[in-house]
């Protein structure tokens, strides 16, 4: 064969099949590897791609109604820690432990000078939760409808590798219930009894933290995170858990 | 049922020696458990020195060590059970039982060092997580100690066949377990210097090496509590595992320096847990301990003696084992030590973390463990181990 | 040889450079103490800084920067807008940022004119209850 008929042959890569074919052969590779990494954890049909200018999910694309997520008004908060407070009440959690906190970083304003930010934190309800694939007796999952991932303590064993696999922090041992215990915004003691929004996103004077439910566009998590001109930002995206907490600056 | 049943008592007299090893290794037992019955009481978070932060410490090193120990023993007997020829033949049998044992020692720390582990067996079998590599390995590993048992029930009756094959079913369950065992930490991106496609390769590796060891220093012992010179097919047999201890130091050598050569090139995280090794809090472990005394010395012995002395072979081993125990401990460590929030105000550039007496306690109750298995194995079981009786692969040759 | 003398004689005044700089850096410690000591109460005000806890845990107000730094008048504030008495303003219903944004309390200067807006750079006055640690400690962390 000489080289022209080379170049006249039809590629055979995957860029010469028809979009929608493609489409299945990636996603069939998708849900070959998701049955490892993810397995049913996560439909990763519908999970939204994140693409490389956005961490937030394709309108249209998300794999829960409601889709809860929370959007943080970063430089708005001034840690007096309202919300650590509600959630501790709310939910019964332990001095030892938190199911969120306020973090503190600098930012140098040249010479001396540095401003303060405060950075709110709890479970970001990934997409792709790592602490779900690793636990070796479904004692955490996401709920199927609202994509909340849970906890069931009396299946708990105690191994503590959800723990060292949040990329977040968010998971603490909680000796009263001898499981591991975290965030689940407030399925149990608030959503569930017709509460709309969690306890630290009611507590806080600041209205730093937005509760709500992304599929919905009529939501207020939505209409921030998808105003023009905002940035918005994910903690550790480099993990590939999709975290559903989500940072603006407006 | 063909064949005799060949446990014996052992000879009467080493019996003493034994006997008052044994009670030492029950002791140690007895003190690792009551270690953990108090760690239970006042609780784990404050009997151990594991945090949020830092969910895993010493004991999950000391777990992975005696299962790698385990893997290295069975992959081992499996290799020389199937292929005969390669001289290990005839310390096979021990390596099946001491492999056993050293995963029972495993169980034994892993057991003690979870929350609760009364919820671990119903829980893995009515809530399965097939995505999950703690419940491969707990389920491959549980796997491997059945078969081996059945292996080692079989070798004792001396339908050896059926015990090769039930071997190399164990050697695969073990191998599957082990690299389970390395993806459970490899699998976790949040944790970069633990996370990518090395771990579960290296710990294969590093089970070769400290079964080689374990298996030199076992049967130098015994022959030393039997005070018997070690004979010929005998000696063969741990020269060659001097030579796969030269050749796996060697190799592990080469993978630990990629490592760093690799987090070297990678984000802050990586080269900040590369320094905890190289020039931080855990450089000591790491260069006296992990590399010196683990890898370079015995390496390095071996080689300048020639596999000559079974003396210094089992020096080696030794110190092989010394090494792989502060490796894995080092390697669990250096994953967690470096704060995802590093940079944040009031968060230290390490977490400090050094093991509590409880920690030390339930240790000690895995050493006893396999002592006593190795000791029981010694007395019940000596006659199987003995070359020239009972190998399956020259029995089935000579059949 | 010649490489090398030359690279001894590098290294020489890199070691010379960074005593230098040392010494810099002393000297500039050094000055910062001397400016504390010079802080006049009398003229300047109390040296400590208030801390408020209510409405929120914590805000902090620095006479230094007010009137040794930015030169304010102590009668720019006192009495009409504070009394001369820490602790007073947080007793009153209305000292919340409403009031600031109104040009109440510090909200009187804080408003983009005479100084940055009330509703900008929060964290300049909220040190929040990490920043509250960090000064008073743990123990007088007063409990609601
Ligand atoms: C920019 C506004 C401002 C200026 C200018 C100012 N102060 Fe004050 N001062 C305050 C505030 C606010 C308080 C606290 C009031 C409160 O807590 O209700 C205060 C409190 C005080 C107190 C009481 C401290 C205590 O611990 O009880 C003294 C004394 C005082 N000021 C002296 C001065 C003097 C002297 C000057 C001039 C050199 C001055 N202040 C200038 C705002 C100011
Ligand atoms: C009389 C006017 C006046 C009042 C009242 C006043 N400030 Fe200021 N403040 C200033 C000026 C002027 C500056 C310096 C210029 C600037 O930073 O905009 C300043 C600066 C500051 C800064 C320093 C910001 C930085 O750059 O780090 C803080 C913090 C501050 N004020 C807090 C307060 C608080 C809290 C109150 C109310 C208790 C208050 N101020 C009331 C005039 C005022
Ligand atoms: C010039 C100083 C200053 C700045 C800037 C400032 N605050 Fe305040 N803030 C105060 C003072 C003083 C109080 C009352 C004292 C207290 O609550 O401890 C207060 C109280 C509050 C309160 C509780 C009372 C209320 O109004 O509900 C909130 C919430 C608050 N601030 C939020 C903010 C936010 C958000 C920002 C930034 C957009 C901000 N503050 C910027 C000084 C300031």
């Amino acid at each position: 064969m000489k080289i022209n008929d080379l170049e006249q042959l039809e590629s055979e890569d995957i860029t010469t099949l028809p979009s929608t074919e493609r489409r299945t052969f990636l996603k069939m590779g998708l849900a070959v590897t998701g049955m490892y990494l993810s397995g049913t954890v996560l439909s990763l049909t519908t999970a939204g791609r994140v693409n490389a200018a956005n961490v937030v999910p394709e309108s249209g694309e998300y794999p829960y109604n409601p889709h809860y997520s929370m959007v943080m008004r970063e430089h708005l908060c001034i840690d007096c820690e309202r919300c650590k407070e509600a959630c501790t009440k709310t939910n019964h959690v332990p001095s030892h432990g938190f199911r969120t906190t306020i973090l503190e970083k600098r930012r140098s304003l040249g010479g001396d000078a540095y401003e303060t930010i405060f950075v709110p934190v709890l479970c970001n309800h990934c997409n792709r939760p790592p602490c779900v694939r690793v636990c070796p007796t479904t004692a955490t999952w996401k709920d199927e409808k609202t994509g909340i991932v849970v906890m069931e303590p009396s299946r708990c064993i105690g191994c503590k590798t959800c723990m060292a696999a949040c990329p977040y922090n968010a998971r603490y041992f909680k000796e009263e219930t001898r499981a591991v215990d975290k965030c689940n915004f407030c399925l149990d003691t608030r959503l569930s009894k017709g509460e709309t929004t969690t306890a630290c996103a009611e507590a806080c004077p600041a209205d730093v933290r937005v509760f709500g439910n992304l599929a919905d566009p009529d939501s207020r998590v939505f209409q921030l995170l998808h105003s023009p001109g905002t940035t918005v930002w994910v903690l550790r995206p480099e993990t590939g858990a999709m975290p559903n907490v989500f940072y603006i600056n407006s | 049922m063909e064949g005799n049943v060949t446990i014996t008592s052992a000879p009467e007299a080493i019996k003493p020696a034994i006997n008052r090893l044994m009670w030492l290794a029950l002791f140690m037992i007895f003190i690792g458990v009551a270690g953990a019955v108090y760690a239970q009481i006042i609780g784990h978070h404050h009997a151990f020195a594991n945090t949020r932060e830092m969910p895993w410490g010493m004991l999950i090193g000391v777990y992975a060590y005696f299962a790698i120990i385990s893997t290295g023993l069975c992959v081992l007997a499996a290799f020389s059970h199937v292929f005969g020829g390669n001289r290990m033949a005839p310390v096979a049998n021990r390596m099946v039982w001491l492999s056993i044992m050293a995963l029972l020692g495993a169980f034994t720390v892993i057991g003690l060092e979870i929350e609760n582990p009364w919820r671990m067996p119903l829980g893995v079998i009515l809530h399965p997580n097939v995505t999950s590599n703690i419940w491969w390995m707990g389920t491959l590993y549980g796997m491997a100690v059945g078969i081996m048992l059945l292996e080692f029930g079989l070798i004792l009756t001396k339908r050896f066949t059926a015990a090769v094959i039930f071997g190399v079913l164990a050697a695969i369950a073990e191998s599957l377990a082990n690299s389970n065992l390395g993806s459970v930490f490899a699998s976790l991106s949040s944790h970069p210097f633990w996370y990518g496609a090395q771990l579960p390769i290296f710990f294969l590796g590093s089970a070769v090496l400290s079964g080689a060891a374990a298996i030199v220093l076992f049967t130098h012992y015994s022959y030393i509590l039997q005070k018997k010179e070690i004979g010929e097919y005998t000696f063969l047999s741990l020269q060659t595992a001097g030579k796969i201890m030269i050749l796996m130091t060697f190799l592990v050598s080469v993978a630990t320096g990629w490592k760093f050569a690799n987090a070297y090139s990678g984000s802050e995280a990586m080269v900040m847990a590369a320094d905890s090794l190289t020039s931080g809090p855990l450089s000591t472990n790491f260069w006296v301990f992990e590399i010196g005394i683990g890898l370079a010395l015995p390496c390095l012995l071996l080689v300048v003696t020639r596999l000559k002395s079974v003396y210094v072979m089992s020096t080696a081993a030794l110190m092989i084992l010394v090494g792989q125990f502060f490796s894995r401990f080092n390697l669990v460590v250096s994953g967690e030590i470096v704060p995802a929030n590093y940079g944040f105000v009031g968060v230290p550039q390490y977490f400090s973390y050094s093991p509590t007496v409880a920690e030390y306690l339930l240790v000690i109750a895995g050493f006893g463990v396999v002592g006593f298995g190795f000791l029981a194995g010694e007395w019940f079981l000596g006659k199987v181990f003995h070359h020239k009786v009972f190998h399956p692969h020259t029995d089935i040759d000579h059949h | 040889m010649w490489g090398n003398y030359k690279m001894k004689k590098i290294l020489l005044m890199l070691l010379f450079a960074t005593f230098l700089f040392g010494g810099a850096i002393l000297a500039a410690t050094g000055g910062d103490q001397a400016k504390d000591d010079e802080y006049d109460e009398d003229e300047y005000g109390p040296a400590d800084p208030i801390i408020w806890v209510k409405p929120v845990k914590s805000v902090v107000f620095e006479h230094k920067i007010h009137t040794m730094e930015a030169g304010l008048d102590c009668d720019s504030c006192h009495d009409d807008l504070f009394e001369m008495e820490a602790g007073v303003a947080e007793e009153n219903d209305d000292f919340t940022m409403e009031s600031l944004y109104d040009g109440g309390y510090c909200g009187s200067c804080h408003d983009g004119d005479t100084a940055f807006a009330s509703d900008t750079r929060c964290t300049a006055c909220h040190i929040g209850v990490r920043g509250h640690t960090r000064l008073v400690g743990e123990e007088e962390m007063p409990s609601h």
